[in-house]
């Protein structure tokens, strides 16, 4: 009897242990490559049979892209001259500007719906409209709006559209960091005297610190990777970095793969490292708060 | 509901002036944190909105002169787009590709948030792997999936080696292939999702019913689909509600990679009005096709927010902070 329930349990584990490695498998794969075509000479891009280690590995695709070194590779393959650089400066720029305003807006608002209830619960699922009515349904006039107005190609015009779009998530994931915040520290200092709005801010946002940083690090995460209103919004005064990948495609000088790749590499990086960071809190803002671990 | 949240001190003993005072000190508080939602609101939302009714009820291109001097045409490009073969298969393609990447990226989710919900050696590696490619801006992936899958590239070589025989799906030329492909990347992105979801569903639930059930000998089967899968309802709901939401949005992905090519097989919604807005420069079309598709979703969205909201109060208390949380009231 307690023979068979081991072997039912090694059985088991050897299930499991297949299952999450063959997955793990898959979805590290794509990475890899991309990693790997990064560091790959021109002629190991596109080879039959393929070439799974770059051998001999470089650098010069990354000195290429990002620094517009022409002297490491042929002529035909430099499209750039340091232009990433620029664009790593908007992307920047316009992902943790728009990402601040929406996580510091986002969180006063949240905490009048969470202690003053200034929106119903209903307002507030009407919140989540704007983010989840698709952006396409709305980008053509908000492109004529913009340009109308002199916000096209701006990084004004970018930052205050990613402030909209993302603002539920902020508004519901600060929400539920401030639910968890116990009154009776804001009883006190009523009773003390403080004004509403220094019991929010010298009060209620320090005791959410952690929860704030979150917050911004995964609405980050969402404002960085943004393409369709960057695509449509930007031409060429202000691209960010996804569109600037984008411009490798389809070049007349065919496929640059181990460009593309170090570019993407560039791109991602920052990405995962902020991701893993707050690995614990993906769930609670993919969810809108609803869900917490 | 006005004083509904008032905290502590609403005692009626107190002089009138002074509530009075304190009523009004609240409303100027509440309307000056909404102030900053209703500017951006009426600066950008609404002039978009009414462009967008203008447009829909108005002929222009961009080679016909000022657009605020087209001709008014009623509910001709209503008409026009309702009776576009090209938009019905919009549709249709939408539909399936949203069902379709949600299915997938739950089925595989919920089978990893399963197989990881008690601890065990190497966990953490496996989690920190797990949730990468969700970590993968969209384009990236469009990109990397080209440098992976045309038709002597890695994936194909990979799968020739390990089955043993000549494996060569054409996965970025096949008309056929191509809105699978575009699924299979988005599982591949999104399974992340439904895997940290329902991993934090699996975490919340309550232990005692499964002990309880395992006590009385039932079947692993049995626990799962008797006890487990009912206590997981809302976060299912949750999980599958978002990810179908966010795949009907899906762009970056489907342009960069196909263009809704070959052919039209992966136009699907947002590709079309893209192609018809921003190729075509038919901006009327587009936008009366935009407005058709905001209705549409319009719909599909009370729908989920309905589904949100009635799974939303079992969710505050799997997570235990409705008691504390909700004013009294």
């Amino acid at each position: 009897m307690s023979m068979t329930k081991t072997q039912r349990r090694r059985i088991s584990a050897t299930v499991r242990y297949s299952v999450l490695t063959l997955w793990a498998i898959i979805a590290f794969f794509p990475i890899y490559w991309m990693v790997s075509t990064s560091f790959k000479i021109d002629t190991q891009w596109f080879s039959w049979p393929p070439v799974y280690f770059p051998d001999p590995p470089t650098l010069a695709n990354y000195l290429n892209v990002w620094f517009g070194a022409e002297q490491y590779a042929a002529t035909q393959y430099a499209i750039s001259s340091q232009k990433p650089l620029i664009s790593m400066m908007n992307s920047f720029v316009i992902a943790t500007t728009s990402t601040f305003l929406a996580v510091f807006f986002g969180a006063i608002i949240a905490y009048g719906v969470s202690r003053y209830r200034i929106l119903s619960e209903a307002r507030m699922f009407q919140l989540l409209m704007l983010r989840m009515i698709p952006p396409i349904v709305v980008v053509a006039p908000l492109s004529l709006y913009y340009s109308a107005i002199g916000l096209l190609d701006s990084r004004t015009g970018l930052i205050l559209i990613y402030f909209l779009t993302t603002l539920p998530y902020a508004v519901w994931m600060t929400k539920s960091f401030i639910d968890e915040v116990p009154r009776e520290v804001e009883q006190a200092a009523e009773i003390l005297g403080a004004s509403r709005w220094r019991t929010v801010f010298e009060i209620v946002l320090p005791l959410i610190r952690s929860g704030l940083v979150a917050t911004f690090l995964f609405i980050l995460i969402l404002t960085w990777s943004e393409y369709l209103l960057a695509l449509i919004i930007t031409k060429t005064q202000v691209t960010t970095l996804p569109i600037e990948l984008s411009k490798y495609q389809g070049t007349t000088e065919g496929r640059v793969y181990g460009r593309q790749a170090a570019l993407a590499v560039g791109i991602t990086v920052p990405l995962m490292i902020i991701g893993l960071i707050i690995r614990k809190h993906l769930a609670r803002g993919f969810s809108f708060g609803m869900v917490r671990r | 509901m006005s004083v509904a949240a008032v905290p502590a001190a609403s005692v009626p003993s107190k002089p009138a002036a002074r509530t009075r005072a304190r009523r009004h000190s609240i409303r100027v508080f509440r309307w000056s944190i909404l102030a900053p939602l209703i500017a951006l609101l009426a600066f950008i939302l609404l002039p978009v909105l009414f462009l967008q009714l203008y447009f829909s009820f108005h002929q222009w291109t961009v080679y016909l002169g000022s657009w605020w001097e087209a001709d008014y045409v009623g509910l001709d490009l209503f008409k026009e787009v309702l009776s576009d073969p090209r938009f019905g298969w919009a549709v249709v393609r939408s539909l399936v590709f949203a069902t379709g990447s949600t299915i997938g990226c739950f089925v595989v989710g919920f089978a990893l948030a399963y197989l990881m919900a008690k601890p065990f050696r190497g966990q953490a590696v496996y989690y920190l792997i797990f949730i990468l490619p969700m970590l993968t801006v969209p384009v990236v992936v469009a990109y990397t999936a080209e440098m992976l899958l045309y038709q002597s590239g890695p994936i194909n070589d990979l799968i020739s080696r390990i089955i043993g025989l000549d494996f060569k799906p054409m996965w970025l030329t096949d008309p056929n292939i191509a809105l699978p492909t575009v699924m299979l990347l988005e599982i591949w992105n999104w399974a992340p999702f439904s895997f940290i979801i329902m991993l934090a569903g699996l975490a919340a639930i309550p232990k005692e019913p499964i002990e309880a059930a395992e006590i009385l000998g039932a079947s692993k089967w049995r626990i799962f689909w008797e006890v487990q899968l009912p206590l997981l309802r809302p976060v299912i709901f949750l999980a599958l509600v978002l990810r179908f939401l966010e795949a009907m949005a899906e762009f970056p992905k489907t342009w960069a990679l196909f263009q809704g090519g070959p052919g039209t097989a992966t136009e699907t919604l947002p590709v079309y009005i893209f192609l018809t807005t921003w190729q075509y420069f038919e901006i009327s079309k587009g936008a009366a096709m935009s407005y058709i598709v905001m209705l549409l979703m319009i719909g599909i969205v009370l729908i989920a927010i309905r589904l949100l909201r009635r799974e939303k109060s079992s969710l505050d208390s799997m997570y235990g902070q409705a008691a504390h949380a909700e004013p009294p009231a």
